[in-house]
């Protein structure tokens, strides 16, 4: 068990690297200067030039990236509360003796570990918001539309469903806008709120938008597995054991009809952590999904590879998280 | 089992007919509620409450928002044009610009400008604070200046400053203190010149020499605090990076009883339909960023014509053609492109917001000559020059014409991008065929300022301050030639133009400089390194609540002046005048 748990450990530490080191590549090989967008478009090039040397964006790339991994994980000194920060680990991360350093911001010249700390909750809110409205909704019509096969209700789930997956992001988020926030007045907006109440009314909009895709795709998967395992053995013997119809669908029918589901919201989690460009954008929720879009239309490496390193941590920590809830929700996999 | 199949056959058409009716009732229903969004009639304007001779009154909070983000507040390092008008409101410079462009003076009560032109003595208003309360003095403008051109600061501006006396010695490390600016006294500073510099008020008067309070120190820190001696302070806390910014009235600005406004609050990386959205309902008190649709409503609406204005014109923008780079290393096919293009059809893309253009200098930049006739459109002449480079084409047979196909570099979800379209229409009618390469803006920057490596590109120029210097200069001269990040797009060089150019920088006399320049345009509009096509301008619209406020020739807000003449939004609420009630997120004041 432990060898299985440290090989998992070790392969998602390959999976982060690579994807990080191929971020760096096609960051830093891009016909693009980082320097030009932090001196602005009419800078003369003695000024931009000062700023490319300043930035470090002079040097050959092998020596950026080597420089790069080299502070990305490193033992320093151990900061003690209140004392005087080192100035050359003023952008670390640190615990205890452990630094972590992904570096400074061009733009906004601030440590990119600070700026990820300020926005990673944010979106990981807004993410598990979207996956409750993907669940409650997908889930509550898949299993209506497979229970009432062929009726109205199942014409009308498929059909949603069918608008849903193809109705764009951006579409759906500013037609809810136009509906919801500005002719009804019922939601803000856009923005983030400062109190509970306001971050809980800011969220739906966002949340909604990001939502109805998923929940539209989760009806068809639910309502199609159910309908496949409600002509297995064990729903015959259960129905003929006499056992309510409600109990037959959520004991051993949905259960069943769980696993796919299962794979599918592991893979959506960690999407949502750094997928959810469109709508933090259109509702301007502070998360790393707008702030990545800023970042590469600005050419920002460091935040780049900070926003890169977070969503892959994140898609591969819920991989293996999916892995172990396989184990719970189908015993066989226990062996 | 054939009829089971026949069955399961028609039960599947009848369920897919089903879904397409649940389909479409779904799709008829969404569209009955969100149709009216399309063609949404403009909300009223919110009036003021007084009437319209009232007198100005102090207090209220203004605000804004922005599609574009803020980088820094420290005006030793802002880049953008944006956010150095919102250092401007928090800065106060020694000079500022004037309505009118002129420059005049601000946090100095005057300057006088000594016998051979090349010293500039200022005397500070006494008395004037910083926002920490401390007083400004010839020593902090001196340590400002030498904070924001020293060699560590990331100063996009700094070599705009290098005719000081002493910048190359200061900015190459070799000298401790910037030896042109010294101070006579605890009020007075003078900076000396290498050379006379007709362009050194309107440079000083830009947002990254102005004082800094005792708190930044001698050198650039990114962690300091903004701290200013201009009407608007920052909240502290008042700044939340990419989202929004809060600036509170400067109790102790030098003009008394300005500014009127106790606050303004700037919302950043705001999509354009919620700003229009939050206009209408009194969420914002003005609007700047305004799609085409838009600004027809506004503008041909009776109820809102009278509180739009457009800004100044300080924007040109033409098709830049590389003369080190086939086939535009030929001055006729360069004077066909000229003469090709059809100017009104780049207006007409974005009818209101933009002028034809066909010489250097946009309109609402000083010695614009409204006579000068610069670059003509003549298809006739197009054609003659293109027989002049020997690529003679007939446009009845369509032969002839230069055989090999043009790359045109532009940038997506840009004006460039469409005007690129009615470029390559054109210039088939003479025989030029161009094939347009979207890349990323990025790109779209390194790629086209790069030597040798693209032939013709959109290239657009804002003025960093009001004086035709800035664009002759950084478009035109051959020192803006590098062969990374040229500013001079067409890698034009003219030893003749040059030396005008050179000449009209260090000219004082006026009437002289206009003269310089016009010939200096003369030159540039028949050489061709670029076929000039528009210039552009925007449109702001305001609540007539918002009194005092105008727009200013260089900055995107100006609110000194501002005041706010609103009845209490509860109020009008309450009498029906605002639409439905907001909800209580919704953004009541």
């Amino acid at each position: 068990m432990r060898q299985r748990l440290a090989r998992r450990l070790l392969s998602a530490l390959l999976i982060v690297w690579a994807v990080t080191t191929v971020s760096f590549v096609i960051s830093h090989v891009l016909p693009s200067d980082p320097a030009r967008l932090v001196a602005g478009p009419q800078a003369r090039p003695a000024d931009v030039a000062r700023i490319r040397t300043q930035l470090g964006l002079d040097r050959p790339i092998v020596i950026q990236y080597a420089h790069y991994l080299a502070r990305l994980a490193h033992v320093g000194p151990t900061v003690a509360d209140g004392a005087p920060v080192d100035p050359s680990h003023a952008s670390c991360a640190t615990v205890g003796p452990l630094h972590v350093d992904l570096g400074t911001s061009y733009q906004q010249r601030r440590p990119v570990v600070a700026i990820l700390a300020d926005r990673l909750p944010r979106t990981v809110f807004l993410g598990l918001a979207a996956l409750v409205v993907q669940l409650a909704l997908g889930v509550g019509a898949g299993v209506l539309a497979a229970a009432k096969r062929g009726s109205m209700l199942d014409h009308t789930a498929v059909g949603l469903s069918i608008l849903g997956v193809s109705t764009p992001t951006f579409l759906l988020g500013v037609g809810l806008q136009f509906l919801l926030a500005h002719k009804l007045r019922l939601l803000p907006l856009d923005g983030f709120g400062r109190t509970f109440g306001e971050h809980a009314a800011s969220i739906v909009l966002p949340a909604l938008t990001l939502g109805i895709f998923g929940a539209a795709y989760y009806t068809r998967l639910v309502r199609d597995e159910m309908l496949d395992v409600l002509h297995d053995d064990h729903v015959r013997t259960a129905r003929a054991k006499g056992l309510p119809e409600r109990t037959v669908l959520t004991r051993h029918v949905l259960r069943n009809a769980l696993l796919p589901l299962v794979t599918v919201v592991g893979m959506d989690l960690g999407a949502l952590v750094g997928g959810a460009v469109v709508a933090e954008h259109l509702f301007r929720w502070p998360g790393v999904g707008a702030l990545s879009v800023t970042a590469i239309l600005d050419r920002d490496s460091p935040l780049i590879m900070g926003v890169v390193l977070v969503t892959s941590t994140a898609v591969v920590l819920a991989n293996m998280l999916v892995d172990g809830v396989y184990a719970l929700v189908d015993p066989r996999l226990r062996q | 089992m054939r009829s089971i199949r026949a069955r399961s056959k028609v039960t599947a058409a009848m369920h897919t007919s089903r879904v397409a009716v649940a389909l479409a009732l779904t799709c008829a229903v969404g569209t009955v509620a969100l149709a009216p969004g399309c063609r949404e009639p403009l909300a009223a304007p919110i009036a003021a409450a007084s009437p319209g001779d009232a007198l100005p009154r102090s207090g209220g909070t203004v605000h804004f928002a922005s599609f574009a983000d803020v980088r820094s507040l420290d005006p030793a390092v802002a880049s953008e044009a944006f956010g150095g008008s919102l250092i401007a409101q928090m800065y106060a410079g020694l000079v500022e610009y004037d309505f009118d462009g002129s420059v005049v003076p601000d946090l100095a009560e005057r300057f006088e400008l000594s016998p051979d032109g090349r010293a500039y003595t200022f005397h500070l208003r006494e008395g004037a604070r910083f926002h920490d309360g401390d007083e400004v003095t010839a020593d902090d403008v001196k340590r400002s200046i030498e904070r924001a051109l020293h060699p560590s600061t990331p100063n996009p501006f700094a070599s705009f400053c290098e005719n000081i006396e002493g910048y190359a010695a200061y900015a190459g490390g070799k000298a401790d203190a910037l030896s042109g600016v010294v101070v006579g006294g605890r009020y007075v500073v003078t900076i000396r010149l290498e050379t006379p510099d007709a362009t050194f008020l309107p440079i000083l008067a830009q947002y990254a020499l102005r004082p800094v309070c005792k708190s930044a120190g001698a050198r650039f820190e990114a962690t300091w605090a903004p701290c200013g001696a201009g009407p608007l302070k920052l909240l502290p806390g008042g700044w939340e990076r990419g989202r929004s910014l809060t600036l509170v009235r400067h109790d102790g600005y030098f003009r008394a009883g300005l500014p009127r406004i106790d606050s303004v609050t700037f919302a950043f990386q705001m999509p354009i339909a919620t700003q229009r959205f939050k206009f209408e309902q009194g969420e914002l008190d003005a609007v700047k960023d305004l799609n085409q649709s838009d600004f027809v409503q506004f503008t041909s609406d009776p109820r809102w014509k009278a509180y739009g204005e457009f800004d100044a014109e300080k924007e040109i923008w033409g098709e830049s053609m590389n003369v080190e780079h086939a086939p535009f290393d030929n001055i006729e096919i360069r004077r066909a492109v000229a003469a090709a293009i059809d100017r009104s059809k780049y207006r007409k893309l974005k009818a209101g917001l933009l002028h034809e253009a066909n010489q250097v200098i946009p309109r609402d930049v000083p010695l614009y000559d409204p006579n000068f006739k610069g670059q003509e459109e003549s298809y006739e002449a197009a054609l003659a020059h293109m027989a002049n480079a020997g690529y003679a084409y007939d446009p009845i047979s369509k032969k002839g014409g230069y055989p090999g196909v043009i790359p045109y570099y532009t940038y997506p979800q840009s004006y460039p991008e469409y005007s690129g379209q009615v470029l390559q229409q054109q210039l088939a009618t003479i025989g030029l065929r161009i094939e347009l390469r979207l890349v990323s803006y990025p790109a779209y920057l390194a790629l086209t300022r790069r030597r040798g490596r693209v032939a013709i590109s959109p290239q657009g120029w804002q003025a960093d301050y009001p004086d035709p210097s800035d664009f002759f200069e950084a478009l035109f001269h051959s020192k803006s030639i590098a062969d990374e990040d040229s500013n001079n797009t067409s890698f034009y060089k003219n030893a003749k133009v040059d030396d005008v150019l050179d000449r009209a920088h260090g000219e004082l006399e006026t009437a002289t400089r206009a003269r310089l320049y016009g010939e200096a345009n003369r030159i540039i509009c028949d050489d061709a390194p670029w076929a000039f096509a528009y210039a552009s301008r925007r449109y702001e619209v305001h609540h007539p609540y918002l009194r005092g406020y105008r727009t200013h020739p260089v900055w995107a807000y100006f609110l000194r002046d501002a005041w706010l003449d609103r009845t209490p939004v509860k109020a009008l609420a309450a009498l029906g005048l605002l639409g439905a009630p907001t909800a209580p997120l919704g953004g009541l004041r």
